[in-house]
């Protein structure tokens, strides 16, 4: 369908209806960008085409090759969807353009928008496709904004059951990759939580389904903070989980207590290896900054003196040794509950 | 375990930075060509940067300041949505005669009116050509039903940062009637997180701009539509935890958990925790070596060091250290080149622009200048 790249719209046969329309610049413009020309060629022939209201297949050509020199041409994107539209061409083709283009221009708001249109209109897509697409494309940018977001989109415009099912496969296999991947783990968490993946959390759910779910969130967690302790991630996810089901931090200390003191003063207490509670591989580097933040926001609900002269403890380490770039901010909760103790 | 280190700076390069963002005013070259649908977001990074470094009116001429109000004034544009400013002139043909109505595909943009106010206010427009009534038009029109704002009128492409824009705006006007209040905040709480950031849409991820944005326009609201406050103190709680968490031992922040610091963040993160009251507990020298290692030789500072730089990493660093600055008034040498007149985090804008705005947007600065009124 496309033209030689190399033959201007201006020198083909085939446009010579089109009366091409220069861009007005006006006064003494900002920030003029010195166009190539073919970019100055194509946009000129697109603002003709706009003009006419022409909406035909060579208007599919005609935005593609635009899309192709400027991905964030929305204007180009908006007349192209009204043209696909327009000469019902089957979206499943486009789709597959847009296979190619998601991967080539991956950080461009349009590319996404455009599929989101795409399937949004177009309800005999199959889903599943999509989500297979959005993996294959994830592995070659595992954070990509755009791509997980269009994933979560994804998933709640179908909120199909079977669609959720796979979801949690899905993230352990990115976490298996790469366990500091907080794209992933914010998936989860949406995933679970919010969406329909977790056994019936979303969406009502029984009180032992509840509880069994939690069970296997914190086992999950607890896993991968003990193969690495020191990643934010899965300690966001746990608080995360634990203000979810408000659940109070205590009843997670005996794990987390682990990690805040060295393997040295452990020595001998590791032969029996308790699955509810799994410890720092071996040769983590403890005591874990977030353990010990942990640890002071567990004692400090306690709400009584002994819990917050503890905190204060915790907070100390953490502001003159472990996390200096944050003094201030320990000094100030340690003064927070100063105040309170013996009041 | 933080490598915050008390080494002295070296000189902030603003004749280098401000030589940057000039050479981008004057021309871009066609690789650059993904800028043609945000060019008056562009300049707003390069003359907010040269605003920032208080040489606005010293490096640029009378002249090109005339052609430039000029030149923003043509993108402001009327027709059936309203009125806005747009882009720039990409899919315009002809110069706006009498009676010019935009086309469907040549409307204005909601965060291009933005930053197009800010142009003005930075180049001491007085504003008698803003068309106030259709600029809420043009905001109403770009709500959408879930509360959340489209970047063109009837577009499907909208996130927080264009709600972030009508709040701005409708900051600026001192009018609120183009915004249903309560359904935009209804969306904002759709994508907190639970990390205590924002993501871009209902769902998605905490991300340091976003999350700027979120709490930037929950302050920007009247407090009337928010009889609870912004953020409850749990919420603030966990948010400024989330956000002082994106500092990295490099001194720069992070935009997600788990990333690499990006000089960019350094404003949404910092200007984020300012709003919420927690400034003080940034370490403001870190911040300040990072940004120092991420200035290009030759002007301009990059997102990380080794990177080019760009008009927006040149324009939030500046933003940042306006916020941050790691030395106290009346500093000499180096020192003294880390200065900066305050910033209004709200607004994103120095000080005495945001000042500037807030006099001469609002309908009855009309009226009272009419009579020659001074406005408080």
């Amino acid at each position: 369908m496309t033209s030689p790249a190399d033959v201007l719209y201006a020198d083909n046969p085939a446009w010579a209806d089109v009366t091409p329309l220069p861009q007005y610049e006006g006064v003494n413009p900002l920030a003029p960008i010195l166009y190539t020309e073919e970019y100055k060629d194509a946009t000129d022939y697109f603002r003709g085409i706009v003009k006419t209201g022409e909406k035909s297949p060579r208007v599919l050509e005609l935005t593609e090759k635009i899309i192709r020199l400027n991905p964030a041409h929305y204007s180009a994107w908006q007349y192209r969807f009204e043209t696909l539209k327009a000469v019902k061409v089957p979206l499943e083709d486009e789709l597959k353009l847009m296979d190619e283009l998601a991967v080539k221009y991956l950080k461009t708001y349009q590319v996404w928008h455009h599929r989101r249109l795409l399937l949004t209109e177009s309800y005999n897509l199959e889903p599943k496709r999509e989500l297979e697409f959005i993996a294959k494309s994830l592995k070659a940018d595992t954070k990509n904004y755009h791509t997980w977001s269009y994933r979560q989109w994804l998933l709640a415009f179908v909120n199909d059951g079977e669609l959720w099912v796979g979801e949690l496969d899905f993230v352990e296999e990115m976490l298996n990759e790469d366990l500091r991947n907080n794209s992933a783990w914010h998936h989860r968490f949406f995933v679970v939580w919010l969406g329909g993946g977790g056994g019936g959390m979303g969406v009502g759910g029984t009180r032992e389904e509840k509880e069994r779910v939690l069970r296997r969130e914190l086992t999950f967690t607890k896993q991968l903070i003990s193969l690495a302790p020191n990643n934010p991630s899965a300690w966001n996810y746990l608080r995360g989980v634990l203000d979810r089901t408000e659940t109070p931090y205590g009843l997670i200390l005996p794990f987390v207590r682990l990690y805040i003191v060295n393997l040295s003063d452990r020595a001998g207490s590791t032969d029996i290896v308790d699955v509810e509670n799994p410890p720092p591989s071996e040769g983590a580097q403890l005591p874990c900054t977030a353990a010990l933040e942990f640890t002071a926001d567990a004692y400090e609900r306690q709400g009584d003196d002994e819990g917050r002269k503890k905190a204060v403890e915790l907070w100390k380490v953490l502001a003159n040794e472990q996390d200096t770039i944050r003094k201030r901010y320990w000094e100030f909760r340690i003064r927070g509950v100063e105040k309170k103790v013996g009041a | 375990m933080s490598t915050s280190s008390h080494t002295e700076l070296p000189a902030l390069a603003r004749a280098g930075h401000a030589a940057h963002c000039k050479r981008c005013l004057s021309g871009l070259p066609g690789s650059q060509v993904e800028v043609d649908g945000a060019r008056l977001a562009l300049s707003f990074y390069c003359i907010g940067s040269l605003d920032l470094l208080g040489v606005f009116f010293e490096k640029t001429s009378q002249f090109d300041r005339e052609e430039w109000r000029e030149w923003i004034w043509e993108q402001h544009i009327s027709g059936k949505y309203g009125t806005g400013f747009r882009p720039s002139p990409f899919m315009t043909t002809a110069g706006i005669a009498e009676g010019y109505e935009y086309t469907d595909y040549d409307t204005p943009h909601i965060i291009m009116t933005y930053t197009a106010l800010l142009c003005l206010a930075i180049l001491r427009d007085d504003f008698s050509r803003l068309d106030r009534t259709g600029l809420t038009t043009f905001i109403r029109a770009c709500q959408r039903e879930d509360g959340s704002f489209s970047t063109v009128p009837g577009s499907g492409e909208f996130d927080l940062r264009t709600l972030y824009c009508a709040f701005a705006i409708s900051s600026m006007l001192d009018d609120w009637s183009g915004i249903n209040v309560p359904r935009a905040v209804e969306f904002i709480s759709t994508c907190r997180t639970y990390e205590g950031g924002y993501g871009q849409s209902p769902f998605c991820e905490a991300q340091g701009g976003t999350s700027y944005i979120a709490i930037a326009s929950l302050h920007l609201a009247p407090s009337s539509f928010l009889p609870n406050g912004p953020l409850t103190p749990a919420e603030r709680e966990l948010t400024v935890n989330w956000l002082l968490q994106n500092q990295a031992p490099s001194g720069g922040f992070k935009g997600r958990t788990n990333k690499e610091a990006d000089a960019c963040y350094c404003f949404w993160c910092g200007a984020g925790l300012h709003i919420l009251g927690a400034k003080e507990f940034v370490d403001k020298q870190a911040l300040a070596g990072f940004l120092a290692s991420c200035q290009f030789k030759y002007g301009g500072i990059s997102k990380a060091p080794g990177e080019h730089p760009d008009p927006y990493h040149t324009y939030l660093s500046l933003a940042a250290l306006a916020m941050y600055s790691p030395y106290t008034e009346g500093a000499e040498g180096n020192e003294a080149t880390w200065q900066f007149e305050s910033l209004d985090p709200l607004l994103n804008a120095k000080e005495s622009t945001a000042r500037w705005a807030r006099e001469h947007i609002p309908a009855r600065s009309i009226a009272t200048t009419g009579h020659g009124v001074g406005v408080e």
